[in-house]
């Protein structure tokens, strides 16, 4: 049996707010980069989850929202390679990665 | 449906590992459980190559990344308690009104599955499917996407870069002020 659409929203809803409370409550910055990737996952499942729906107009319609996953998968990988490059650079001069100690760039 | 609550449950349990657990290395391994049941998730949808993809790209190389940093930088567990009280409760109460608003909406606002064949008609999401749909309709998106990694790759690279060479400038003038001293004397 298929698991309708609904379902996977309400799971993927429940995981970007729990990435969402990890972004608030952490205050390290690794942590707040984990969060963040959390967050874009459960993005990732509801556009999946609405991919198989769409195929009702055509399964090119359902894959170019498979298409967009697999998109935003590099840019994904581009980003945690920049991020950590980032906190790595921080860390040299810094030697922390409490986000509340980094306020010099804050206008 | 059995096995949705089944993976449903491994991923969340996995996603309040991941905002619980003092040790960043914990919270990076909980995160690897998640993406795996989410792999396994994308197998259920149809999204076979997706699936792969995301155990390679995801699993692999960015979790490894994650905790080749970790433990460079050698982070202890020990967070300071927030600035702001006030702060984990608001962020509590928005993320359940965020995920009811969310839910009741995705429940409400429901259209029936498209049939068995329309489904059938996807092959799994495989390979060649996908890349069938890539190259012919997203060929610019698809470039865009990887002129974007070389781009990260060389501000990766750069960033490193400069770290090293201002260490490495820093320790010359020392060396340099050191030997003065040492000529003075």
């Amino acid at each position: 049996m298929m698991v309708p659409t609904p379902y996977y929203v309400a799971l993927s809803s429940v995981l970007l707010t729990i990435g969402m409370v990890g972004v608030l409550t952490r205050r390290s910055a690794i942590m707040m980069f984990l969060s963040i990737e959390l967050m874009l996952n459960a993005a990732n499942l509801a556009i999946v989850a609405f991919a198989r729906q769409w195929s009702a107009s055509g399964a090119e319609t359902a894959l170019s929202g498979q298409a967009a996953v697999f998109i935003i998968l590099a840019i994904a990988a581009a980003e945690v390679a920049v991020g950590l490059g980032i906190l790595v650079a921080i860390f040299r001069h810094r030697v922390s990665t409490d986000v509340d100690e980094l306020s010099e760039v804050r206008l | 449906m059995i096995g949705f609550i089944i993976l449903a449950a491994a991923m969340i349990a996995g996603a309040i590992g991941v905002v619980a657990f003092r040790q960043p290395v914990h919270a990076a391994l909980s995160l690897v459980a998640t993406l795996l049941a989410l792999a396994v998730t994308y197998v259920t949808l149809q999204a076979h190559f997706l699936a792969v993809v995301q155990v390679i790209v995801y699993g692999g190389a960015i979790m490894v990344l994650f905790l080749f940093v970790i433990m460079l930088l050698n982070v202890e567990g020990q967070e300071p308690a927030p600035h702001m009280k006030w702060l984990p409760p608001v962020a509590y109460l928005t993320a359940l009104l965020v995920a009811a608003g969310i839910t009741i909406t995705a429940f409400v606002d429901r259209a029936p599955l498209p049939g068995a064949d329309r489904i059938a008609a996807l092959q799994g999401g495989s390979a060649e499917q996908l890349g069938t749909v890539l190259f012919s309709h997203y060929v610019l998106a698809f470039q865009l996407v990887g002129v974007l990694l070389l781009t990260g790759i060389v501000g990766a690279v750069s960033l490193a870069q400069r770290g090293a060479t201002t260490e490495r400038k820093e320790r010359q003038t020392e060396e340099a002020a050191g030997e003065r001293e040492l000529s003075h004397g």
